[in-house]
């Protein structure tokens, strides 16, 4: 019940925020030197047809009624034409959204599962030789600039191995999954494609790895200092009072303490992730938002850095709505105050 | 003899260095009997109970002998240590509101023990927690049982610690500051519940307390800590009635008696020595009103007054005494006898 309305009360917040970011990514966008009309028309457009395509765009219009055009069409599901691929923005993002959706939740994965047992591992061993290693690994992941890792990941593991492949979702000539969701591994998953499901996978890898980097950094380090805070606590002394084991004590007692101020930081690194997606599709050539942004931002396609804008606000707000509705189940002080 | 405390020693390491925080700690607990150790903060009180328990940090150095019902636990393994915490010997905490595990049901951390020591199927373990918790005076126990810490106050919550402390009926328990955070009312009602566990088993407690009231009201026998040293031992009348160290009469002093006209409290000048820099002399020479010479160069040994009383002290060696100029001590011995 309370968590019901806490949920509510979330989505109502939501409504101010997003329309804050619209004002500002339109504002932004805006004041980017540069015509639209100019770059669709080209070097040769005539000025009479460029005025013509100006005021067809509405670009002559102050800017403040540009924006209620823009919002007015929104809340009719509408989020204007992209000028670059000349299809409606909203098509687009159903198109390019589901890579950029693959390849932030498996980075996602192996943040969760390499991050959060490193530490613990950290924690458990303070000022061991563990800690110290995954402690440098830690500073390495969060230190490393995301392209220039890609580039690193590609060199070895693309052009020297040839272990992993550098670029796109899936092998040469394989034809992509029938489409459910638009994220190849779960498509073929669903379709029991088992050559495909393979190729995605490894083709998720190297820039899987290169976006987590960061947030496989972060999440150590988070849940190192949140582990030594608990393991501190009375109750943990009370736990081993009792004659738990030290496995028992980690686990059972210190691990659901300590991984709260992991799970807030999770959507924090969910947003990391999603935006460190432009860069990072941009080495692997991976079709998915982030390319499609730059693309627009190249050639002044403002209802498509928009409309993306907006869905990764809105992708961003959902996922730590999710987080924090999490410590309903985890903590039950929250169920009863 | 339940538990034999022989010479135990610790030392922690601080800002790079080791240095002693218990010294030369020898004690017994005999079966059915309650042993106060009182002292000020700060004094080794809890540290002396964490090394019965081992349950030490990381870098600390435990020495002597520890043994219980003629084992000795000091030498034991971490995986043996395990199977005795909690079954065989069993600790209170100071502060139950920081003690219980916020996430888990009350029945979840009573249950615990029995997990970890017993082999009762899961029926027999859910009515012994029940049982548990009705011993301990909780009412409800049936929806207690599936409560968390948060929903009980204090005193249900140190009625919990106890119950886990018992789950397992040890023979020795340990209660380090049970009633400090309680409310006044609430510390009554838990010390009656430590009375009625007392007469009920054959335990052997060990009541870590700075509260002179609690010592009086549950301890058979008394040893009195300053700065990591036992200063006196004595049967708790005995104490109260003849203090035999100016640090104990200090401490008794200190408390305000109902019906007595006495203008101001005593207090102990002066604080106590930080680990580290001890004196070589009696630690507590620099605060001490009777202090001679002696008593700055060389550590006074355990002193006999008369059977089961003993006090680290000068005045109290004949020899000492009888240097220092017998007018002294006479002079002390009329002062004490009033």
């Amino acid at each position: 019940m309370d968590a019901l309305r806490f949920i509510a009360k979330r989505l109502l917040l939501m409504i101010p925020i997003l329309i804050g970011i619209s004002i500002l990514t339109f504002a932004i966008s805006n004041t980017i030197p540069g015509d639209p009309a100019r770059l669709i028309l080209g070097p040769k457009a005539t000025p009479e047809g460029l005025e013509a395509l100006r005021e067809d765009m509405g670009l002559n219009d102050p800017l403040y009624v540009q924006y209620g055009r823009y919002m007015a069409g929104i809340f009719q599901g509408d989020l204007g034409e992209s000028t670059y691929s000349q299809r409606p923005v909203a098509d687009d993002l159903i198109r390019y959204s589901p890579a950029t959706f693959e390849l932030t939740i498996f980075a996602m994965v192996i943040t969760l599962l390499i991050g959060i047992p490193f530490g613990i591992i950290s924690a458990s061993r303070k000022d061991k030789i563990a800690d110290q290693f995954t402690r440098i690994f830690a500073l390495l992941g969060v230190a490393m600039p995301a392209f220039w890792l890609g580039l690193l990941l590609l060199l070895f593991f693309y052009l020297r191995l040839g272990v992993f492949p550098g670029s796109g979702r899936l092998d040469n000539g394989m034809s992509p999954p029938d489409y459910i969701t638009g994220m190849y591994t779960v498509d073929a998953l669903l379709t029991g494609n088992w050559p495909v499901f393979i190729s995605a996978v490894m083709h998720l890898v190297l820039p899987g790895i290169t976006l987590s980097a960061v947030t496989v950094g972060m999440i150590t380090r988070m849940t190192r200092s949140s582990m030594l805070t608990v393991l501190q606590s009375d109750y943990i002394r009370t736990a081993y009072a009792k004659g738990a084991p030290e496995n028992r004590v980690l686990y059972g007692h210190a691990l659901r303490n300590g991984v709260m101020p992991v799970i807030t930081l999770l959507g924090m690194a969910f947003g990391h992730a999603l935006g460190g997606s432009v860069l990072v599709e941009a080495v692997f050539s991976w079709p998915g938002l982030g390319q499609y942004a730059v693309n627009a931002i190249n050639y002044l396609d403002f209802p498509a850095v928009m409309g993306v804008t907006l869905l990764i606000a809105i992708m961003f707000i959902l996922v730590n709505l999710i987080v924090d509705t999490m410590y309903f189940f985890i903590d039950p002080r929250l169920k009863h105050n | 003899m339940l538990l034999e405390v022989n010479d135990l020693s610790l030392s922690l390491k601080r800002a790079g260095k080791y240095s002693k925080i218990l010294d030369g700690i020898s004690f017994q607990v005999a079966q059915g009997e309650t042993l106060g150790i009182v002292g000020e903060s700060g004094c080794g009180k809890s540290m002396t109970a964490l090394s019965l328990m081992q349950l030490l940090p990381d870098k600390a150095r435990l020495g002597g002998k520890v043994d219980l019902q003629g084992e000795q636990i000091t030498s034991f393994s971490k995986r043996k240590l395990e199977k005795i915490r909690g079954n065989q010997m069993s600790m209170i905490f100071q502060d139950p509101l920081t003690s219980l595990n916020p996430l888990h049901t009350v029945g979840t951390q009573v249950e615990e023990s029995l997990i970890l020591h017993t082999k009762k199927s899961k029926q027999e373990r859910r009515d012994r927690v029940l049982h548990l918790l009705r011993a301990v005076g909780l009412p409800r126990a049936e929806e207690l049982i599936d409560e968390y810490p948060h929903q009980l106050s204090g005193g249900m919550r140190q009625r919990v610690m106890i119950a886990i402390a018992m789950a397992c009926e040890p023979q020795l328990l340990i209660c380090d500051e049970p009633t400090t955070a309680l409310d006044v009312t609430v510390q009554a009602q838990i010390l009656e519940l430590m009375n009625d566990i007392k007469r009920q088993t054959k335990m052997g407690i060990i009541m870590i307390t700075h509260d002179m009231g609690v010592v009086a009201e549950v301890c058979d026998r008394v040893i009195v800590m300053y700065a990591g040293k036992i200063v006196e031992e004595a049967p708790v009348i005995e104490l109260f009635q003849n203090p035999k160290h100016p640090y104990t009469q200090g401490l008794l002093d200190s408390i305000p008696k109902l019906g007595e006209r006495k203008k101001k409290l005593g207090s102990i000048p002066g604080t106590v020595p930080t680990p580290g820099n001890m004196p070589a002399g009696c630690r507590f020479a620099d605060r001490c009103i009777h202090a001679m010479d002696i008593c700055r160069s060389t550590l006074p040994p355990m002193i006999n007054i008369q059977e089961n009383h003993q006090t680290a002290c000068w005045l109290y060696d004949e020899k000492e005494a009888k240097n220092d100029g017998s007018a002294r001590s006479t002079e002390l011995e009329t002062a004490l006898h009033n």
